[in-house]
């Protein structure tokens, strides 16, 4: 068994746990709540992780580089209300070019910030809880109390985020939730075959090593911000689709979620370590116990934030443990191997 | 018959009585100096607007040569934010500040200290709960209504029978929670309601996103639901999308109060049939006309008093049912909105 566990990288290790986990919580639920397991369920999460899991994904870049994005929230709100004003005044912008306008804003925040945490060299959580701030702010001077709505936009934008694009039996794969997936899959290939993106994981887990071996590490982590705002910009635009109406609180909160997702997913808060498919899945679990937890009549309204601020820590205290236990087992087996062949030498 | 004459001359009484209490409304000098800050929970939320575009105006209208500034916290830091610019404006001077309180009852000591500075504190759509360091309350609607009208929608979109549930918006919000708590008062006391049961209450925070996963959560925890009662005009809008999105509209109706503008292909189209608001504009008005009077001096802010607010006429000071020791001036009436006047008031 021990040898079992041994054969699989911690990283795969990690997305099996999840998936058990989550199978487990799904197990859960059924038991507690009627009506539960069904493809209905499947339809509100898959579409609802659509915003969340882009935003998790750019998380995890930062993460990985040892840095942390606060200003994801306002990111999001404010290129949500952008993306809505400028549809609603302009109904014959092409898609295209509102997708991009939505990412290249987006990517515009995420200079300021990468700018400022990798040649400024000021801490990132410092940076981005002021920018947080800064942008929301920015979101309340540009809208001018006004609010976007559903009525402004036109149909095919409203439309698409539940556009059935295939379904199996009662599960609705919708357009919104494939987008993402689709962003998910690019990044993680990105990250798993292209050298360049590998770069982010050297930086986060030896930076001096990865300048010793000729990165520009300020390079890499002000890309991080500038991908992680892309995302976020996307994410912005999801939003907008999805709910229609934008005021000034929108994304309001998600900087904790998307931390919470990607932590919970097995990205290592310490940097280096971690995959966007785990902080996916970890997007998933927080928001089927966030959606279950709503129905379950045993935990009340105030104590959900609770249960996500718990989840959070379990997951880091579990991860901690499992890593620590897992290098010594390796160490130990390291240690049996040498003997082995010092035995076998004599 | 003979009881309705009876009924008559008590009420010509009655009446004959009160012109003779408050034979002179009270008529505002204008001309006077005094700095204003219309306070609102935070900013960027359209109806918060309206009522700034109320309050300029009398504020045009009398001619204060002092400032009125709409001055509110960001989003993410309402509760702090309005306590620091409550602070702020007593040692400013501020005349007067116009307060949506989103602070409960933690932004009394400050509203103390600011009366105590001389700066009047008027309260307006959301009061301060215990009614400490308030001068007044300019209160929308009576609060115990809203929960009648509320009633009397869900009566009248379930037929008189059936699951509902409410989608609030913050749990700790004093005026959502007080219509919540009238509205469940009226289902109790009025035998017209026996057969609505009020299921569950869940927050959406005011968020749009929020709100819309609450509401789905709620038809599917409660297979069902026939209306789900949102007293906030984003989680209403919320909640009408989410039922459109999912393909719901048939089953479950969205009602509670909401903006023509944000609802009116939701009312065309069935999802919310009817829904209701008072005019934000006009709580601006009347808010600044009582803070002006209150702050020139012209009111003393007693109870009986009465004022004329330039356009809308003659209001009195009284004692606040839903609140002991604390006073209100009530603007009402609000509108119920259906298919046929959405339209006109969404222009």
């Amino acid at each position: 068994m021990k040898k079992g566990i041994l054969t699989f990288s911690p990283q795969v290790l990690r997305i099996l746990a999840l998936v058990v986990v989550t199978a487990l919580i799904v197990l859960f639920f059924a038991s507690q709540i009627e009506n539960y397991l069904n493809g209905r369920l499947f339809n509100r999460i898959s579409s609802s992780v659509a915003v969340m899991a882009l935003i998790a994904t750019g998380q995890t870049l930062i993460i990985l580089t040892r840095n942390i994005d606060l200003s994801v929230g306002s990111i999001v709100g404010f290129t949500a209300f952008a993306t809505g004003s400028v549809i609603a005044n302009n109904p014959d912008l092409s898609p295209v070019l509102l997708v991009g306008y939505a990412a290249i804003l987006g990517g515009t925040f995420g200079v300021v910030n990468g700018l400022l945490v990798a040649y400024a060299r000021i801490p990132s959580i410092i940076v981005t809880l002021a920018t947080m701030a800064l942008f929301r702010s920015a979101l309340v001077e540009y809208s001018n109390a006004k609010s976007v709505t559903s009525q402004n936009l036109p149909a095919w934008l409203v439309d698409f985020p539940n556009q059935v694009v295939f379904s199996l039996g009662e599960f609705q794969f919708r357009a919104g939730f494939m987008a993402a997936i689709l962003v998910v899959l690019t990044a993680h290939i990105a990250l798993t075959r292209l050298r360049p993106a590998r770069q982010f994981y050297a930086v986060g887990s030896n930076p001096e090593a990865a300048t010793m071996a000729g990165i520009d590490s300020r390079r890499v982590i002000l890309i991080a911000f500038i991908l992680s705002g892309v995302m976020a910009g996307l994410a912005g635009f999801m939003f907008v689709a999805r709910f229609g109406n934008i005021t000034v609180v929108a994304g309001l909160g998600f900087e904790l979620k998307s931390i919470a997702a990607a932590v919970v997913g097995g990205v290592s808060i310490n940097g280096g370590s971690g995959t966007v498919i785990g902080a996916l899945l970890g997007t998933v679990l927080v928001d089927l116990i966030d959606n279950s937890l709503v129905r379950w009549p045993v935990v009340s309204e105030f104590w959900r934030e609770a249960v996500l601020g718990a989840m959070i820590l379990i997951a880091v205290a579990a991860d901690t443990i499992f890593i620590r236990r897992l290098a010594k087992m390796r160490a130990a087996r390291a240690h049996e191997a040498a003997i082995a062949a010092e035995g076998a030498k004599t | 018959m003979k009881n309705l004459g009876l009924l008559g001359v008590a009420a010509a009484l009655m009446l004959g009585t009160t012109q003779f209490a408050y034979a002179d409304a009270i008529k505002l000098e204008s001309g006077k100096e005094s700095k204003m800050i219309l306070l609102p929970k935070f900013l960027g939320i359209l109806v918060f607007d309206q009522a700034n575009e109320g309050a300029q105006e009398a504020h045009a209208e009398l001619a204060n040569p002092g400032k009125l500034e709409f001055l509110g916290p960001t989003p993410e830091n309402s509760v702090a934010g309005q306590i620091e610019i409550m602070t702020t404006a007593a040692t400013q001077k501020q005349g007067a500040v116009l307060l949506s309180n989103n602070a409960g009852d933690q932004i009394a000591p400050a509203a103390k200290a600011a009366m105590d500075a001389g700066t009047k504190v008027v309260t307006w759509d959301s009061p301060i709960p215990s009614g400490e360091g308030e001068s007044v309350f300019v209160a929308q609607v009576d609060f115990g209504s809203i929960g009648i009208v509320m009633a009397d929608m869900a009566h009248s979109i379930l037929g008189g029978a059936g699951e509902m549930a409410v989608l609030s918006a913050t749990p700790d919000a004093a005026n959502q929670n007080a219509w919540i708590e009238a509205m469940k008062q009226a289902l109790a006391t009025d035998a017209k309601y026996k057969d609505i049961k009020l299921v569950d209450v869940v927050y959406g925070d005011d968020q749009a996103e929020v709100s819309y996963n609450r509401a789905l959560a709620l038809v599917d925890k409660y297979p069902d639901l026939k209306l789900i009662m949102s007293p906030t005009t984003v989680g209403i809008q919320a909640a009408a999308k989410a039922m459109q999105d999912e393909g719901l509209c048939e089953k479950t109706k969205v009602s509670g109060l909401g903006l023509p503008s944000e609802m009116v292909s939701y009312t065309m189209n069935g999802c919310a049939p009817e829904f209701a608001l008072w005019d934000f504009r006009d709580l601006g008005y009347l808010t600044y006309y009582t803070a002006y009077g209150l702050a020139s001096g012209q009111l003393t802010g007693e109870i009986g008093e009465t004022f004329t607010a330039g356009r809308m006429g003659d209001y009195t000071i009284e004692a606040d049912p839903g609140r002991a020791n604390a006073k209100r001036i009530l603007m009402g009436p609000f509108t119920v909105y259906t298919k046929d006047n959405v339209e006109a008031a969404a222009k």
